[in-house]
């Protein structure tokens, strides 16, 4: 009795301590993988500020300087000299030629490795630094992203030595920038799960909110950045306003389509420049410092306009129609021809610049005292950036937590709503998504299709098969098959080279009609369908409904024709429930 | 680390001995009851503590003064200036490069770096009291509600009356801006643009008519108990002089106030640098300024001695409240930009008299 009491004493106690242990895990995970994504990020847009200081980009070097000569030579020569070091980076530095971005961390999750690949996202941190602190007219919350997802992974994967852990720290990774550098942990948190991870399992979601809470922290008590916008004064909105609300709606999808369109349209003129690679973004830099001699606003992150544009008659409404426009050819020619950043902030410029103009057109016709115009801009800027991110809660988060205000953010989720409804029919569901598709990764079936598409079938291939060369006598190789218990038998050459497969009952056949001595040569047929060993589950899937053999064949791949295999039906309905199997693991994962 | 305090404390305990040998030391301050706060505070313990008598010389502002030969035995050992003019010193080489070992911890223990606020420590010395530019109104000026934010400057309408403004950018700048909402941090990056200027100059437009400008520091509140205007800048010191000490109804609003920081330098060509060292270690003592601030309103530039600030040594009034560097009153409170100002003077200067001939 009393070693049975003691027992249960165990029994109870041992889950508590492992409770403790993990609960202890998943915290310090977090904090540490937040605590370095958080350093990182503030480091980042200190950096950036640094150079644009030094570099005279920043309205205040500018101010402070006052050479008019001075000034036109550096906006000249800034961006072009500094479009020319990122050209390096990518040419030399940076594996596939181009500054990885949030797009990537995106399919490391999605595809369930967790892989982000150290050396590519530190040196694509370095191009992004180098490309905004020269003026670039690109965005820093996409490099920020990056280089937490990189810095996420790499923990993660040192953690455990296996990519379980890789995406969750992934999650912790960008959940810390983002409420770092918009002073917003719950957006942060998230984003991360919207954009990065899209499952919500508690296994991730209890150290991503430990990693956006210390970068939060970190943000807001230690080194105090300046939130982005804020507002003091927010009129009372009146039940016919949502109709406006509707419209920025509307109007912003149609802006973030364009300027989505316009990156994608410059990216493919920079693929058919008669001009290597690695100029291109030098060449981006002298036409943005030319358009900068007029329009010095699209100079960077353009923070001051940000700030601007939610002041009532900062802008005149042409002027804010030329700086809008003005931006989104900016942007586009920057992001396009390889200088490295994100498409986050300059969509928050677009966006506030959008709904500014619209405020000045539909401010008048509404009754009441909403004339002003930050409510409109700050819904603008919501409706543009948030189907350019796929990001519409995180959105709405955002700017809850940046103004604390509910008028203001059910204004906000009104148009987002709108937004994202018609972004996604004319153009899709982000600008990340449909990145990631051009490069063969399609999100929009789903996260199982994105896997099954991207693991091959080369586990589950079998060397347990009857092979024959083609000078075997039909009596030998029935002979060997029905030893096997096999109903097929798969005929190679000499050299190796696969030549088709035959099957015991024409063999039978052959038999009695007395050919029992010819060489089955004649009897070998090529099936409808061959696979390769790299051919992908999903790929497997779609062309074994025509195949009516038992085992399908499986080459090596590539121009060797060797026979590697079989795979049978049986084998990939595993590779798919195995696969089912990791990704339901993995979302209803407890810590 | 330790060694340089711990040498200087043997220095000092040594050099009263020799007393009647020592030349004096000279600094170079603002006078007035600045100066005279200054003597009460620590000009006469360094004296008895050290036997080395102080000598004054007049300072006012601007770094030309230091660019002055003088023969050995006049030549300023210690100098007094705002901010902007030190570094601009400094940057020129005018100053001695400082070295903040020199500083005493608080009586607490922490270190003086923890110390001393933020934006104190330069190349070249020590920011040691901090001193504002804030606007301040009649209170009997108003019968309904009284000014409050430093909007109600540009809001003539609900608070009607004359402002008496110094004829200068400085704050003004600012103060128009931060009136469009502008987060503080920000402010001067967007006066660095055409816009922010532009949206600046159009609030001043709003009262143009209403302001009358004074030059003289002492005519601020004179104005305001005149009746000539309802609302003044003015330095604080000045307006809680005439509040408190003459008893003008005079309240000052802190809301957007424009702090800046006095600071000791010590010039290349000193004749006693040793001695200026020892002066601003004592003069930047924590109960040196806990001194300071019984005689004038000007904050204690360190944390200790912001804590300790008593009552008003001639009418007893808890000065507190009074100072720039108060809780209360820090809450929308401007750091001037001083670097800022030292590169763009000129063409502030020109922008501000376009718009003033512009009227």
């Amino acid at each position: 009795m009393d070693r049975e009491s003691a027992r249960n004493t165990i029994n109870t106690l041992a889950p508590l301590g492992t409770v403790a242990r993990k609960a202890v895990g998943v915290v310090a995970f977090g904090a540490i993988t937040g605590a370095l994504a958080s350093l990182a990020a503030i480091g980042f847009v200190a950096a950036v500020q640094y150079l644009n200081d030094l570099l005279l980009i920043s309205p205040r070097s500018r101010m402070m300087t006052g050479d008019t000569t001075l000034l036109i030579v550096a906006t000249l020569v800034v961006p072009t000299v500094g479009g020319g070091i990122v050209g390096l980076f990518n040419r030399y530095l940076i594996p596939g030629g181009r500054a990885h971005a949030p797009p990537h961390a995106i399919e490391a999750a999605q595809r369930g490795h967790g892989r982000i690949g150290l050396r590519g996202g530190l040196a694509s941190a370095v191009a992004a630094i180098l490309s905004l602190g020269s003026g670039a007219s690109v965005g820093q919350y996409g490099p920020l992203v990056h280089l937490g997802a990189t810095l996420g992974s790499t923990i993660g994967r040192w953690t455990r030595g296996d990519s379980s852990l890789g995406t969750v720290g992934i999650g912790c990774g960008v959940a810390a920038a983002i409420a770092t550098a918009f002073n917003a942990p719950i957006a942060g948190i998230l984003f991360a799960h919207e954009v990065i991870l899209r499952h919500y399992s508690l296994k991730a979601f209890a150290p991503i909110t430990v990693a956006s809470t210390l970068g939060f922290f970190l943000a807001n008590n230690v080194f105090e950045l300046t939130p982005l916008f804020r507002i003091d004064h927010i009129p009372l909105v009146n039940a016919l306003d949502f109709l406006a609300f509707i419209a920025i709606g509307i109007g912003g999808a149609l802006v973030a389509v364009a300027f989505m369109k316009s990156v994608l349209f410059f990216g493919r003129l920079s693929g058919r420049l008669p001009v290597p690679d690695v100029f291109h973004p030098a060449i981006a830099g002298l036409v943005l410092g030319f358009m900068a001699l007029s329009v010095p606003e699209i100079l960077g992150m353009g923070t001051e306009t940000l700030r601007f544009a939610i002041i009532p008659d900062a802008f005149g409404v042409r002027e804010l129609a030329l700086i809008l426009v003005a931006k989104i050819v900016a942007t586009a020619l920057c992001l396009g021809f390889g200088f490295a950043g994100g498409i986050f902030s300059p969509s928050l410029l677009i966006g506030v610049l959008f709904g500014a103009l619209a405020g000045y057109g539909l401010g008048p016709l509404l009754p009441g005292e909403l004339q002003a115009v930050n409510i409109f801009a700050i819904c603008g800027m919501a409706a543009v950036t948030s189907p350019v991110i796929g990001a519409p809660i995180s959105t709405i988060l955002i700017v809850f937590e940046l103004t604390r205000n509910y008028d203001l953010t059910t204004a906000v989720m009104v148009s987002v709503v709108f937004s994202n409804l018609v972004a996604y029919r004319l153009f899709g569901r982000s600008m990340f998504d449909v990145q990631l598709s051009q490069r063969g990764v399609d999100l929009t079936l789903g996260r199982d299709k994105v896997i099954l598409d991207h693991t091959p079938i080369r586990d589950y291939v079998t060397t347990d098969y009857v092979a024959l060369e083609p000078e075997a006598s039909c009596r030998e190789a029935r002979r060997r098959m029905v030893e096997a218990d096999a109903e097929e038998a798969h005929v190679s050459e000499a050299g190796g080279r696969y030549l088709g497969t035959v099957n015991l009952s024409w063999l039978d056949a052959a038999v009695d009609v007395g050919q029992a001595d010819a060489p089955i040569g004649d009897h070998v047929r090529r099936p409808e369908v061959i696979l390769q060993v790299d051919t992908t589950v999903w790929a497997a899937f779609r062309r074994v409904g025509s195949f009516d053999g038992h085992a399908v064949p499986v080459l090596a791949g590539g121009d060797d024709e060797r026979l590697h295999g079989v795979v049978t039906e049986p084998a990939l309905i595993r590779a798919y429930l195995d696969t089912m199997d990791n990704i339901r693991r993995e979302e209803h994962a407890a810590p | 680390m330790k060694i340089v305090p711990l040498v200087l404390v043997m220095l000092l305990t040594i050099l009263p001995a020799r007393a009647d040998e020592q030349p004096p030391l000279t600094i170079a301050t603002w006078g007035g009851a600045y100066a005279e706060s200054q003597r009460q505070s620590y000009f006469r313990t360094f004296t008895e503590e050290t036997g080395i008598a102080i000598r004054e010389a007049l300072y006012t502002g601007g770094i030309e003064p230091l660019r002055v030969q003088r023969p050995p035995g006049e030549r300023w050992d210690v100098v007094d200036m705002t901010m902007a003019d030190h570094r601009h010193a400094c940057a020129e080489g005018l100053l001695q490069r400082f070295d903040h070992r020199v500083l005493e911890p608080a009586p607490d223990g922490t270190p003086a770096t923890a110390d001393f606020l933020d934006g104190t420590y330069t190349p070249c010395g020590i920011g040691h009291t901090v001193f504002s530019m804030v606007l301040a109104f009649n209170a009997e000026a108003f019968a309904g509600p009284k000014p409050h934010r430093i909007e109600h400057l540009f809001d003539a309408e609900a608070y009607p009356g004359r402002r008496a403004l110094r004829q200068e950018p400085d704050a003004i700048m600012e103060w128009a801006l931060l009136s469009y909402g502008v987060p503080i941090r920000d402010l001067y990056s967007l006066l660095s643009t055409d816009r922010g200027l532009r949206l600046a100059f159009d609030r001043l437009e709003r009262i143009r008519d209403d302001i009358i400008w004074w030059q003289d520091p002492a005519e601020a509140p004179r104005m305001l108990i005149d009746g000539e205007a309802t609302m003044a800048t003015g330095y604080n010191g000045r307006h809680f002089n005439a509040s408190v000490v003459e008893g003008a109804p005079i309240d000052i609003i802190w809301d957007g106030q424009v702090y800046e920081i006095e600071t000791w330098g010590i010039p290349v060509d000193a004749d006693r640098p040793d001695a200026a060292r020892a002066f601003i270690r004592l003069a930047t003592r924590t109960q040196a300024l806990v001194d300071q601030a019984r005689y004038i309103a000007y904050g204690p530039a360190r944390a200790s001695a912001a804590r300790q600030v008593g009552r008003h040594a001639g009418t007893g009034v808890d000065m507190r409240p009074h100072m720039p560097t108060h809780p209360a009153n820090m809450e929308r409170a401007i750091r001037k930009d001083s670097r800022w100002y030292a590169r763009t003077r000129d063409r502030l200067t020109e922008r501000f008299d376009a718009w003033l001939a512009d009227g």
